[in-house]
């Protein structure tokens, strides 16, 4: 069983890419480029992006894919917090049709010679929101810990 | 009725899990309901047991153990006359899921952001 990551409600990521800071501020900022790197593989693909680029500006992305029963279109939306070109981006997160919290996701650009370190974080996912500002979080862990831990059978 | 069968978000379909994701997510959001949780992890339990712990009449707790128990959260037996609950933490796991399904979309958007960029120049 894999360790678990829920006592963390802050899912962080990096990857290195070898371009300047700006140039993948622009991609994350474009609405023509967004369109073609986010579900842009296979089955999936990008059919709307609005982005009101300034604080409190709102963005929104719109997906469709598969085929006759399968057929499905999600779209995820939110409003900017900062917008600091080409270090960081940040903005708050919704899935359409779901019924939990806001969340937060953070884009991070650090130049390092010639790539560019570049850093997201999505938090809030297990935010006071989700328990209604209750203690609830600790022990929701500790019952899943006792749960996981528990021999099988 | 057509029905999605997920979401999609970036290059993945997460699978739709709303409904009981939905059930578990408002189960656990109530303090009475979390502190019934917190008396099984002790061990099973009466109703009656149960309700001794609070102020609000049996009913009442007999209708947020109704919530849990279709929320999966707790499984009910009859010994007797009595109702024996005790606790299933299996459906919790959703809202581990939840944050997984994460994990891997920002996973392949990274990956796939890299790609853009570096296929293009």
């Amino acid at each position: 069983m894999n360790p678990l990551k829920v006592i963390d409600d802050t899912i962080v990521q990096e990857v290195s890419i070898k371009a300047p800071a700006n140039r993948i501020f622009g991609v994350l900022t474009d609405p023509a480029e967004l369109m073609r790197w986010w579900a842009s593989e296979g089955k999936f693909r990008t059919t709307h992006v609005e982005l009101d680029l300034r604080p409190g500006g709102k963005w929104r992305m719109d997906v469709e894919g598969g085929c006759g029963p399968d057929r499905t279109s999600s779209r995820v939306y939110g409003e900017y917090r900062e917008i600091n070109p080409p270090h960081r981006l940040s903005f708050t997160w919704n899935r359409d049709g779901e019924d939990s919290p806001e969340t937060l996701v953070c884009w991070e650009l650090e130049e390092q010679g010639h790539a560019t370190l570049v850093r997201v974080t999505h938090s809030g996912l297990s935010s006071d929101a989700l328990l209604k500002r209750n203690s609830g979080w600790p022990l929701i862990q500790s019952l899943l810990l006792a749960y996981i831990e528990q021999p099988a059978g | 009725m057509w029905k999605p069968s997920g979401y999609i978000i970036g290059n993945r379909m997460v699978t739709n899990k709303t409904r009981q994701h939905d059930a578990v997510f408002r189960a656990i959001a109530d303090p009475t309901r979390r502190e019934i949780l917190t008396i099984l992890r002790g061990g099973q339990e009466t109703v009656g047991h149960i309700a001794e712990n609070f102020r609000m009449s049996r009913p009442a707790i007999s209708k947020h153990l109704r919530l849990l128990h279709s929320a999966g959260l707790v499984v009910t037996r009859k010994r007797g006359t009595a109702s024996l609950c005790s606790l299933n933490a299996k459906p919790l796991r959703l809202v581990d899921d939840w944050i997984r399904d994460y994990e891997t979309i920002w996973n392949e958007s990274l990956q796939s952001l890299k790609k853009y960029i570096e296929e293009k120049q």
